[in-house]
């Protein structure tokens, strides 16, 4: 599709205006060809620019990469914007013996998380932040030991420390007769391990610290030094349920720094796959909302649906989660046109029956009661958070990386529309998840009827370089971003997942509600710990 | 609400008839590799390279599997021009300790205790899926339940992290004998691609004692629902398959 | 009769010279000497008024004519004698609790003092009793009301007991004075002020519901009745801890004494209306005393406002009653009031082992903050063990007293059906709803009080610190406990000696409507006939008789040919059949598991690396839903709801605070002192400061009277 004139040359003119505002002290250089423009400027001036990229020029907040480079550290802050606006890295270097910056969640509450993570990680310290301290290494942790530096030794285990007694973590509310509720990390059935201390007088919940990483497995840290190949397994494997979506941004982070040209039937199959993963993952998460809810008959429903389609994947595509399918270059498998025609009837099949249940709960008032007006996190928020995905468009967020930075197959050649809604509550990420499903059906169906023909995949000779790789996963915006040094090793692996974005809105939504209504508020967002902990 | 009532009386029974009779659908098994004669060594040094858990082990002319390693990548099958067959099936489960299965008492009521040592998800997933109506483990006296203390069987998926280390053992402590450990997946067999690190141990072994494994990555719900029967001691567990040419790996690594 | 006069002598007698070993001995013997004296005059009213009690003996004496007006004298009659036992049953063990109690006010108040004023108290209260005429009763009562205030501002130091007794006291004198005004009304018909001569009265209507209003609203207020009873939640909890036990258990009696007095013995109420006001005002205080008991978390304040439920309670069933009797149903009427004399008695006896607990644990944990406790079984078990009897009593389970009392109350409510009125029926219908609620309202109130104090985890280090207490403290707690055993599993015994102290207001026994005579009836008689008996004979109703005295063990309320039973139940063969399954349980469950092997393990927690206090609930927690369903009537006021935030978007403290008004104080006191308050404003318009206007008001004042000094 046609990128709209203004924007791009908005962006072609970031490095005048980044001159006019902060004379002599940024230099910005643009690469036409990734739509990237990469900002250097000191640390002094990095809330300043940052603020203005996003309060001003209204660009998104990706992630921060740090990195331990021989001499220096290396501060990259990636920001995306709108259809045409491209993305800015503003890059910030540091000798090594400083280990204080200023932080910038002050200004996008979006990097809160992402500051407290590095801190606890590399052991740099941001300077303005409120709250840093016992995020990924818990209590048990021993003090001073960082894993993400190179001189830390990955393959050893470092034994725990005696936390004190009195050790708790900070509680907020001030009222008499206050206390928290304990939940986890081992709590109901199949939920995944976190911990939730939910601080209360008796009836609402007032506020709930979460405390994750139970589930950290080192993904960063151990990707290093590894093979792109051995990579692009723990990519694909550190969140089974969005497996394909995570390979994909791997895969397009690594043909990015080589340049590669991926074929189009390549690029078209991977659409057609990630919509059908797609499709999987928001009809497990209608099961799991039905079933926070009770609704015996309604769960079961959609229950058969996802397994209808975990057992046609399985069958055309050898495994029940889309293991195994992408590789640098393209897919380790051809899809026949007619398999993908069989698959995409299929989708309408289901898409059917999933209307009939839309419509089913449309009238059962005991299970809206439960949703509507609970849990509501209002655009502002969405917004200041950063949040992505299904959960950030039932609150009026409409950034949704398959439009405003299109990738394989999207942009010109496929139609949908981005469902959205405006309440914020749990109805309208129900409806947007219904919505999505069915738009994602509709790609398939267009992929399916207009399939290029051709190799679906193409040889790679590894360069080094580093590139950012994004994909609009069933939880929202996801990016990956590679170092490749000699001979294909990665040097520096950084995953920034929609769940651990998503994770730190949360709390917005869950307060001032019941005990009762936080199951269901939780399954509403639908979130996955395994992809927030890494 | 009787509109759901109906619904559910018009949807009818979808439920396996395993085990009574095995299960055909197709797509209920991703499949494990397996193959009829023996390989030749040329053939087999290239396999053992693409393979990047070490789940293929050569011997003289043939090649030993130790599935516990195999994490469902498909390189053998896609990449090679000869590629290894493929083994359909889910009966995967097998008792690895002294204790065996729980006995006549809990062949018909098995209640377990189901814990996140560090899965991706998929593994849960499958783990979700043994009470959706395809597979239904209630019919046989099985049921999942929300404490320890009830507990006979503990369902552990993930490679073991290093902080849920403290968790696990206290959910092991707190149920009562007798009680199994069944390990799911191949994370938590041998850790999985995520190995033995700083964060995570070469699989839960090496926190709680296991007594059943179920290989796969992730399983399917038939696979663990045949380890749940094996536990209970309605089923036995598989003997040797009758491949030639292919050996269970020896003793424990 | 001589011998029982000379021991009410002898209790005086022991009063006083507790006094002078009060006034002698050093402060810190006095604890030790109160303790024996007291324990000394108690028993000695027990055996005193025990003798009144149980045969038929009363006693009447003229003592001396003091002018020609007054003639003092002495009425122990068995209702009397009834409260005087009450009174030496609670004031037994108080006593020797404030040996080891008192300790904690050495060199900080003086001890003689409190001994001083304890056996003035004691000995006020049995003339209070005893007084047969109107003099000598509110010469003892203002000598109660000044003692008991100076008990409550015993620890005079701190401002609010100064202002809480105070507000006690002047509402006392408030409610005496209205209480002397309906003496006078009858006494200016009788012509004499004794006792005797009130009781052959005739009245007209209107004079006869003034007195009727105002004894009922006078001595209200010191029996804690709405909307009289702002002072006690104040009162009650400012006050020493054995002090505490006393006013709950002991003085709020003497407010149903004074009221029984004059609208039961004096001047019979005849009026249904009149019945049926003291039911709804019974009613009103037993839901409102609990629904701010549910709440509150200080241990004594939700004590003191439980006292305000429970008298409510005994008032309901005593408005019952009078309906009853004043609709020509006797024997209803007095199964009402035996009730509520029944409540009277068990609730002194387990409010007063609730306040001896409450002033233990204060004394170990230094405070009385529910929300501050915790784990206390573990610290203080015996302490733990009596305090659980007590509430289960007070909630009204079995096997203990407040079940039978309570049942019996609402038992009797449940028989305005023989009533014909539609009105009353459904008045009580009403009554009877708002009593179950309020019962319902009671457990759930007291399983916190108990849970939160003494189950769980210590929140806080003066929990974790308690130490046990001395015997001197649990004793008594323990006797109390065994009171309210007793009183619980025998009932039966209890019933026949309420029922001999009703008889004169009710003028028919009611203890064959609810206790047969299984045990002595033999094969039947004509108000027991013979197939009636032989079907509860074949039911076990005779087990027992041939070792056990009296009637039988079942109470038992009979009906029609149609409905032969009404209501029964037993709670004597209920304890036994209880202890059996107990044993019989502890017995199965020992021979099944005896080879297995028995494995302990902390509690399950989700597996958190460390289970703190402040993860666990809080009386305020606990209680929270009580509040927010009863939203529209606690009506709390919001002192503080704000969010801090660092940058907008930190959340840094999330500050809550709220205040409740009590409700009496909103609708009736506030509105009366404001309206008081707008009157004294506009008169004090008369103030101008100009002397001319004072000299013109004299000029008028002397008009005025010179006008009607001419026209009478």
């Amino acid at each position: 599709m046609a990128l709209p004139l203004d924007k791009i040359m908005k962006w072609k003119n970031l490095a005048q205006t980044a001159a006019s505002r902060w004379p002599g002290r940024v230099e910005v250089s643009l690469d036409e060809n990734r739509l990237t423009a990469h900002l250097r400027c000191s640390p002094d001036d990095l809330q300043g620019v940052c603020g203005w990229l996003f309060f001003e020029l209204d660009y998104s907040f990706a992630t921060l990469v740090v990195e331990e480079e021989t001499a220096s550290w290396s501060f990259r802050y990636i920001f995306y914007g709108d259809l045409g606006s491209g993305q800015v890295h503003i890059i910030v270097r540091h000798p090594l013996s400083e280990t204080t910056i200023p932080c910038i969640s002050r200004l996008i509450h979006a990097a809160d998380w992402q500051e407290r993570e590095i801190e606890d990680l590399f052991g740099l310290h941001f300077e303005g932040h409120p709250r840093l301290g016992d995020f990924v290494l818990h209590e048990e942790w021993p003090e001073g030991v960082n894993p993400m530096r190179t001189s830390f030794d990955s393959t050893r285990v470092y034994p725990h420390r005696e936390s004190e007694p009195a050790w708790g973590p900070q509680t907020i509310v001030e009222a008499a007769g206050a206390f928290m509720m304990p939940i986890g990390p081992v709590y109901s059935d199949h939920a995944e391990s976190a911990h939730f201390l939910l601080e209360t007088l008796g009836e609402d919940v007032l506020r709930t610290i979460p405390r994750f990483f139970y589930k950290y497995r080192g993904l960063e840290k151990i990707a290093e030094g590894k093979s792109v190949d051995q990579v692009l397994l723990l990519a694909e494997r550190f969140s089974g349920t969005s497996a394909f979506a995570h390979s994909l941004a791997f895969c397009q982070a690594v043909e990015g720094t080589i340049g590669a040209e991926i074929p189009k039937r390549a690029q078209a199959l991977r659409v057609f796959l990630a919509e059908l993963e797609r499709l999987r993952h928001h009809v497990a998460a209608i099961t799991g909302i039905c079933q926070s809810t009770a609704l015996a008959v309604a769960t079961s429903q959609a229950s058969i649906l996802e397994e209808k389609i975990l057992r046609l994947t399985c069958r055309y595509l050898g495994h029940r989660y889309l293991f195994g399918l992408n590789i640098p270059g393209g897919l380790s498998l051809d899809l026949t046109d007619d398999t993908c025609k069989g698959i995409s009837e299929a989708g309408w099949d289901v898409l059917e029956k999933l209307k009939k249940l839309q419509g089913m709960l449309r009238f059962t008032s005991s299970f809206l009661d439960r949703l509507e007006e609970v849990g509501m996190v209002s655009k502002d928020k969405a917004v200041s958070y950063g949040l992505v995905g299904p959960v950030a468009r039932a609150s009026g967020v409409l950034r949704d990386l398959r439009v405003v930075q299109p990738y394989a197959y999207y942009g010109d050649h496929l139609k949908f529309y981005v469902p959205h809604e405006e309440e914020g509550d749990g109805y309208a990420r129900l409806r947007v998840l219904f919505s999505e499903a069915e738009q994602s059906i509709n790609l398939m169906h267009q992929v399916s009827a207009s399939l290029p023909a051709g190799p679906v995949k193409t040889r790679l000779d590894p360069a080094p370089g580093s590139c950012l790789g994004w994909v609009e996963s069933p939880g929202g915006a996801t990016f990956h971003w590679v170092r490749l040094g000699e001979a294909g090793r990665v040097l520096r692996y950084r995953v920034m997942t929609s769940s651990f974005v998503n994770w730190h809105g949360f709390h917005l939504a869950a307060e001032d509600f019941a005990f009762q209504d936080f199951p269901i508020i939780m399954a509403t967002f639908a979130l996955s710990n395994a992809e927030c902990d890494r | 609400m009787t509109k759901w009532v109906w619904k559910g009386l018009q949807t009818g029974i979808k439920t396996t008839a395993y085990p009574g009779s095995p299960e055909t659908a197709a797509g209920v098994s991703p499949g494990r590799p397996g193959w009829k004669d023996p390989v030749e060594r040329k053939k087999i040094m290239s396999l053992m390279d693409l393979c990047p858990t070490g789940a293929l082990r050569p011997t003289e002319e043939r090649i030993s599997m130790d599935y516990r390693r195999c994490i469902h990548c498909f390189r053998c099958r896609r990449f090679p021009a000869e590629p290894l067959d493929w083994e359909p099936g889910y009966e995967w489960g097998e008792i690895v300790s002294n204790q065996g299965n729980l006995g006549k008492t809990f062949s018909n009521s098995l209640h377990i205790r189901i814990v996140d040592a560090g899965a991706c998800g998929a593994c849960l997933s499958e783990i979700g899926h043994i009470t959706s109506p395809y597979y239904n483990i209630h019919r046989l006296g099985f049921f999942i339940t929300p404490t320890p203390r009830t507990a006979d069987v503990l369902l552990v998926a993930g490679p073991g992290t290093d902080h849920m280390r403290l968790p696990l053992e206290k959910v092991f402590e707190a149920m009562p004998a007798p009680k199994r450990v069944v390990a799911v997946g191949t994370c938590a067999l041998t850790g999985g691609i995520f190995g033995k690190s700083f964060a995570t141990r070469a699989g839960v072994g090496e926190i709680v004692p296991v007594d059943v494994e179920v290989p796969g990555c992730p399983p399917p719900p038939l696979a663990i629902i045949h380890a749940l029967l094996v536990t209970a001691g309605r089923k036995k567990p598989p003997d040797a398959p009758s491949y030639p040419g292919t050996e269970r790996e020896e003793g424990r690594s | 009769m001589m011998e029982t006069g000379i021991l009410f002598v002898v209790v005086f007698l022991i009063c006083g010279l507790g006094v002078i070993l009060a006034a002698v001995l050093p402060d810190r013997k006095n604890p030790p000497a109160l303790a024996f004296v007291a324990s000394l005059a108690t028993l000695t009213l027990l055996w005193a008024s025990g003798r009144v009690l149980f045969s038929d003996h009363a006693i009447f004496n003229s003592l001396w004519r003091v002018t020609p007006l007054i003639r003092l004298s002495i009425e122990i009659d068995r209702v009397s004698s009834f409260f005087l036992f009450i009174t030496g049953l609670v004031f037994f063990p108080v006593s020797i609790f404030s040996a080891g109690y008192l300790k904690k006010y050495l060199g900080s108040y003086s001890l003689k003092s409190f001994a001083l004023f304890y056996h003035l108290l004691f000995a006020s209260i049995v003339l209070i009793l005893i007084a047969g005429d109107v003099f000598s009763f509110f010469i003892a009562w203002e000598a109660m009301s000044i003692l008991s205030y100076l008990l409550v501002n015993y620890e005079h130091g701190h401002e609010e007991n100064t202002r809480s007794g105070f507000l006690m006291l002047a509402m006392s004198e408030a409610g005496t004075l209205a209480a002397l005004v309906a003496f006078l009304i009858m006494a200016k018909t009788s012509g004499g002020i004794d006792f005797g001569s009130l009781r052959s009265l005739s009245l007209g209507q209107s004079a006869r519901w003034g007195v009727f209003l105002l004894s009922f609203l006078g001595f209200g207020v010191k029996a804690g009745l709405v909307p009289v009873n702002s002072w006690l939640p104040r009162a009650h909890p400012a006050a020493p801890g054995n002090v505490s036990a006393l006013l709950s258990g002991v003085i709020l009696n003497l407010g149903i004494y004074g009221i029984i007095r004059i609208n039961a013995d004096f001047l019979p109420l005849k009026d249904v209306g009149q019945g049926l006001t003291v039911l709804a005002i019974g009613t009103l205080s037993a839901l409102i005393g609990i629904l701010y008991a549910t709440p509150e978390n200080d241990m004594k304040r939700m004590l003191a406002h439980s006292s305000i439920e429970n008298m409510g309670i005994i008032t309901a069933g005593l408005g019952a009653g009078f309906v009853f009797i004043s609709s020509g149903h006797s024997v209803l009427g007095g199964i009402a009031f035996i009730a509520a004399f029944y409540h009277m008695a068990n609730h002194s006896l387990y409010k007063a082992l609730l306040f001896l607990g409450a002033a233990t644990v204060d004394s170990r944990v230094g405070g009385r903050d529910m929300d501050r406790m915790g784990g206390l079984i573990r610290k203080m078990p015996w302490t733990s063990l009596f305090y659980l009897i007590g509430a289960l009593s007070i909630a009204a389970l079995p096997p203990f007293n407040g079940f039978v009392s309570e049942w019996l109350t609402l038992q009797s409510f449940l028989q305005c059906s023989a009533l014909t009125s539609k009105g009353v029926k459904i008045a009580f219908a009403l009554c009877g709803a708002g009593l179950a609620l309020t019962a319902g309202l009671a457990v759930t109130c007291f399983v916190k009080a108990f849970a939160m104090s003494f189950l769980g985890m210590a929140r806080s280090e003066a929990a974790q610190n308690a130490s046990d207490p001395p015997h001197s403290m649990t004793i008594p707690m323990g006797i109390l406990g065994i009171y309210c055993f007793l009183l619980g599993i025998l009932p039966t015994y209890v019933i026949p000696q309420i029922d001999h102290v009703v008889v004169p207001f009710v003028h028919e026994s009611a203890l064959d409507a609810l206790v047969p005579p299984f045990f002595t009836v033999g094969e039947g008689n004509e108000r027991f006939p013979k197939a009636f008996v032989s079907e509860f004979h074949d039911l076990g109703a005779q087990v027992g008789s041939d070792t056990l005295p009296g009637r039988g063990l079942v109470i038992m309320h009979r009906g029609s040919t149609r409905n032969p039973v009404i209501f029964a139940m037993s709670p004597s063969y209920t304890i036994i059949v209880l202890v059996l399954l107990l044993v019989s349980g502890i017995v199965v469950v020992r021979v099944l598991t005896r080879k297995r092997a028995l494995a302990r393990r902390a509690a399950w927690d989700g597996g958190v690396r460390r289970l703190a206090p402040t993860m666990t609930y809080t009386a305020t927690g606990f209680s929270n839903p009580v509040r927010v369903i009863f939203n529209a009537v606690l009506r709390p006021v919001t002192i503080q709801d704000s969010k801090e935030t660092i940058a907008q978007h930190f959340l840094n403290a999330i500050k809550k605070d709220k205040r409740e008004i009590h409700l009496v104080d909103r609708l009736f006191i506030r509105p009366i002192i404001d309206g008081g308050r707008l009157l004294a404003a506009w008169l004090g318009r008369m103030h101008s400061g100009r002397v001319n206007t004072y000299a013109a008001y004299v000029l008028l004042a002397l008009m005025i009277v010179l006008m009607i000094q001419m026209l009478a």
